[in-house]
């Protein structure tokens, strides 16, 4: 028998209250007046004897409650050996993370993972029920409890590695998920190679509930020296194949200053190779100045000869779409030369854009077709024939996108094409009576992708900006006085994105600054659709096939993936409702979204991965709850677990039993006290 | 109606002793009015032939002019009868187990009869107040105003200190050289034969000696439910007794101290009355009046 509070058993000094109480404290009672004495005679040897005996019976009932309530406090428990490991439920938990494809000794450690769990599995008690886990990424369960060891091995057998970042997070979560359906024992035998990498950025996240007891399997011989290519930064759309320019990082974890060879496979052949400089536990930059690709989307990567045991690391996946300059139309007024000449060199100096400006005026635009451009621009317009705005409407509507600008002619109209809202207000910063004559940029969402270089913007000034309600738009980017600048409204498949200012060095200084160039750069691209549907996303991310609004719609165009294996992962009637689907796999996923359009998307797996360095002893020492010297390591649990059997409960209704006799003694004894007096 | 006034539970609620003789005596008079026994009013006795010396007051003049003899007119209520009240104010004269205490039921009974007395009768009264000493003395008289001085006097007999007959009624011997009716209101807590030992020189001088015992009701018939500690009022003695005591040993003492003090104080030839607490006060007063008529009836006869 044990305490698991046994400091409260300091409260058994409490016992002395009833003993002071009752045989140290002098009894009192009130002494009842009378007009003599002379006919009244001593009678203290029974009076006495009487009081004795209900004072003994209400001591002792009061110190056992006491005592119990003590007890209560202190949680007693015993073990008893009568909990077999029969009774506790085994869970096989293999960790199918992308590190377990490391090999060591010319296995992996995935397999030899499924050969310890088997093992274990083998060994467990017969009728005993044990389920099998694989975590990766996620939790997955993959049997029911079941005592059959076929089946069970079976699934392990089945288990095949993963490209997914396992955290431990996930797995005390779903324990915990788990711990609230199932009372009984549970006995969690994890195989990982105890990455530090899947460790949380809580510990608490990782706690288990407390019927689980956690053993732990390390597979592998810790950390492994690893290169591997860390990030590669290459145009997902390109022109011009001769100013196309892939970076690449080549990291190195745990190892040596050495030279390796990194070569640029483009569709599978090797078209350049370049050797490199790697410092000890360092990274390298490697840069090819040429991406020579075929029309068309090609699968390209960056692939290092490291010659470590880990070899599924070494390669960087991208995917690039080599294709003639897409025209943008750019409507403005006849009198403002300026928009389109600073809009129209930015664009142009943009290093990864590849469009052509194509300038018009409102009464040319009454017969264009906006699915020949890759996206619209509207450049301060004061009147929008309503042809053109239905026509742009519609094509927005259908995953086209629409630029906005709202210089000083839109204080003429209250309604803004296509975008659908209303101008309020027009603010002249410079007519102002006191104070500045301009404003600067406030708040920038610099997770928005057409601003992700948000520094320069700090330094323009804005003269005029049109006072937006920003209605179910996000806005992007405020001025400084809280005035929205950047709104990105999504209308079905496409976007609106509305700059509340010119682009002319009228309304603001933006124009003559370098970050004018990067922000057209940036919104072109992401107007133009190419980066949000293509380039190079981490395993388990998830890529939107259709807009929400849209899914429960009437629009019911179908979607199509196809894994890198050929396959494809979504049933028809997921295709036909899907809004989103998770990339779980290394390589290269065909894609056509819901808007028509195809994408090729390379995905490659966390680089944190790539780290192989073990999670320190003391800390999983400290997860499996055991203390110095004393961490439960395979082969130690016993077939015979000792069950723990709490007594509280039992003391609880004890207590309350002694509680009432003690009432029933004291009120008798005190009201016959009462009557006396 | 007023018969209720007699009920000390109801006279507690007065606090005037002045009102409280008054409700008490105009009640005892409305009652007495239906009995046929009892009269104290001036009601005519008898003719008695004029001696010399005989005050001429008395004279029945009409009677003269018919008869040419000089008769004097009696009256019952005509002789004048001296009321001492000997009033004891000890502790255990405080005790109480209900709403009056020992100590208000003895003022009650002896402000009523100094109203009897003084107001109705125009007999001399006064008042003896002891403990184990003397503590208040007022000369018998009945100049005005003599009422309120009594009444004062028993507003201010607070019980203290032990009960000791024998000093004070030495004491008293020096103050009764008159003929009267002398009552003894006390508890008497004290052996019978040491009371009367005490009490009897009073009647020496021809006074009638009345002994009003005032108990309460739970003094006789005590209840106790458990054992309990009992302080004595006058000694602050400490005894722990216990119920079985208190239902035989303790009643059959009380019984036999009851008995025994009651034929003592015949034998002696003075009147006991044992009155409680809780029972109207007309006893009192009927026993007053009796005796207030024989004394009238012995001055009748040429006693005095």
């Amino acid at each position: 028998m044990g305490f698991l509070a046994p400091w409260f058993l300091a409260g058994l000094v409490a016992l002395g209250l009833p003993v002071y109480v009752h045989l140290l404290r002098k009894q009192t009672t009130v002494p009842r007046p009378v007009s003599s004495l002379m006919f009244f005679e001593q009678g203290t040897q029974s009076s006495i004897r009487h009081r004795r005996l209900r004072y003994w019976l209400l001591f002792a009932l009061r110190t056992l409650l006491l005592l119990l309530l003590v007890l209560v406090f202190a949680k007693p428990f015993f073990r008893h050996k009568n909990v077999l490991a029969a009774d506790k439920l085994l869970l096989v938990a293999i960790d199918d993370s992308f590190s377990m494809n490391a090999k060591e000794g010319g296995t992996t450690r995935l397999e030899e993972a499924k050969r310890q769990a088997i093992d274990v599995l083998g060994h467990k008690a017969s009728g005993q029920k044990a389920q099998v886990i694989a975590l990766g990424g996620q939790m997955r369960v993959l049997t029911q409890p079941v005592a059959d060891t076929r089946v069970l091995r079976t699934a392990v057998e089945g288990i095949t590695p993963g490209d997914g970042h396992g955290s431990f997070g996930e797995l005390g979560r779903g324990m915990r998920a788990m711990a609230e359906t199932v009372h009984t024992p549970m006995e969690l035998d994890l195989f990982s190679d105890m990455q530090e990498s899947n460790m949380p950025g809580n510990f608490a996240d990782m706690v288990m509930p407390g019927n689980v007891s956690l053993v732990l399997h390390r597979i592998g011989g810790g950390a492994a020296p690893n290169w591997t290519v860390e990030s590669v930064q290459a145009p997902a759309q390109l022109v011009d194949t001769k100013k196309a320019r892939v970076i690449a990082v080549v990291a190195g974890h745990g190892t040596p200053a050495s030279s390796r060879n990194v070569a640029l496979v483009v569709n599978g052949k090797v078209a350049a190779s370049k050797k490199v400089d790697v410092p000890a536990d360092g990274r390298a930059t490697v840069a090819f100045d040429e991406l020579d690709v075929p029309y068309g989307e090609s699968k390209c990567a960056v692939r290092l000869e490291a010659g470590d045991a880990f070899d599924a690391d070494d390669v960087e996946n991208f995917a690039v779409k080599r294709a003639d300059p897409e025209r943008v139309l750019f409507v403005h007024q006849a009198s403002d030369t300026r928009s389109p000449l600073y809009f129209g060199t930015a664009l142009g100096a943009a290093a990864q854009a590849s469009f052509v400006l194509q300038t018009i005026t409102p009464e040319q635009a009454t017969d264009i077709d906006p699915t020949k451009y890759a996206f619209v621009v509207l450049s301060d317009v004061p009147s929008v024939p309503s042809v053109l705005e239905n026509v742009l409407t519609r094509n927005v509507e259908a995953g086209g996108s629409v630029l906005v600008a709202e210089g000083m002619s839109a204080g003429h109209r209250e309604h803004i094409p296509v975008f659908g809202g209303s101008v309020s207000d027009g603010h002249f910063y410079a007519r102002g009576g006191s104070g500045a004559a301009y404003v600067g940029a406030g708040e920038m969402d610099a997770s928005h992708p057409a601003l992700k270089d948000a520094n320069g913007w700090q330094g323009a000034k804005f003269f005029y900006a049109s006072a937006v309600d920003p209605g179910k738009a996000r806005v992007a980017a405020r001025l400084a006085d809280g005035t929205p600048l950047v709104l990105d409204r999504q209308m079905g498949e496409g976007h609106v994105l509305l700059f509340a200012s010119g682009f002319d060095n009228v309304t603001n200084d933006l124009p003559l600054s370098p970050v004018f160039v990067a922000f057209v750069d940036e919104a072109s691209r992401y107007l133009a659709g190419g980066e949000r549907m293509g380039g190079a996303r981490v395993v388990d991310s998830y890529v939107q096939l259709r807009n929400p609004v849209n899914a429960t719609g009437a629009s019911k165009t179908s979607v199509d993936v196809v894994a890198p294996d050929g396959s494809r992962p979504l049933s028809l009637r997921e295709a036909a409702a899907a809004q989103s689907f998770q990339l779980a796999r290394v390589g290269f996923y065909q894609v056509r979204f819901a808007n028509g359009r195809d994408a090729l998307i390379a995905v490659n797996a966390d680089p944190k991965e790539s780290d192989l360095r073990p999670v320190a002893d003391d800390v999983l020492k400290l997860w499996t709850g055991a203390g110095a010297g004393q961490a439960e390591t395979a082969g130690t649990a016993q077939d015979q677990q000792q069950g723990v059997s709490h007594l509280w409960w039992w003391i609880m209704l004890l207590l309350a039993i002694t509680a009432v006799a003690e009432t029933a003694v004291a009120s008798r004894y005190l009201g016959t006290e009462r009557e006396a007096l | 109606m007023l018969q209720r006034f007699l009920d000390p539970a109801v006279l507690q609620g007065i606090s005037s002793l002045d009102l409280v003789a008054r409700t008490v005596v105009d009640g005892f008079v409305a009652g007495l009015h239906r009995s046929p026994d009892f009269g104290f009013s001036m009601e005519f006795a008898e003719y008695r032939a004029y001696s010399p010396g005989d005050d001429l007051r008395h004279v029945d003049w009409n009677l003269f002019a018919r008869t040419e003899r000089c008769y004097l007119k009696r009256y019952r209520g005509d002789t004048n009868s001296q009321l001492t009240v000997l009033l004891d104010a000890s502790n255990s004269m405080k005790y109480s187990s209900g709403a009056v205490s020992k100590m208000d039921y003895a003022r009650y009974i002896a402000a009523s009869l100094f109203y009897l007395a003084i107001h109705n009768q125009h007999d001399p009264a006064g008042l003896i107040v002891f403990d184990d000493e003397v503590r208040n003395y007022i000369r018998p008289s009945t100049r005005a105003g003599q009422l309120y001085r009594l009444l004062a006097g028993l507003e201010q007999a607070e019980p203290a200190a032990r009960t000791d007959f024998g000093k004070p009624m030495q004491y008293f011997q020096q103050f009764l050289n008159r003929r009267g009716v002398v009552l003894v209101i006390s508890d008497f807590y004290a052996q019978p034969e040491e009371i009367v030992r005490a009490i009897e020189p009073l009647r020496f001088h021809g006074s009638d000696v009345v002994l009003f015992h005032v108990l309460d009701a739970k003094e006789i018939y005590p209840e106790l439910n458990g054992p309990a500690i009992l302080v004595d009022l006058e000694t602050d003695e400490k005894l722990e007794v216990i119920p079985d005591y208190v239902k035989t040993a303790y009643r059959a003492k009380m019984d036999r101290h009851l008995e025994e003090l009651r034929d003592r104080t015949q034998a002696a030839g003075m009147s006991y009355h044992l009155l409680t607490t809780d029972k109207p006060l007309d006893r009192s007063l009927t026993e007053y009046l009796t005796l207030r008529q024989s004394q009238g009836s012995l001055a009748r006869a040429g006693v005095r």
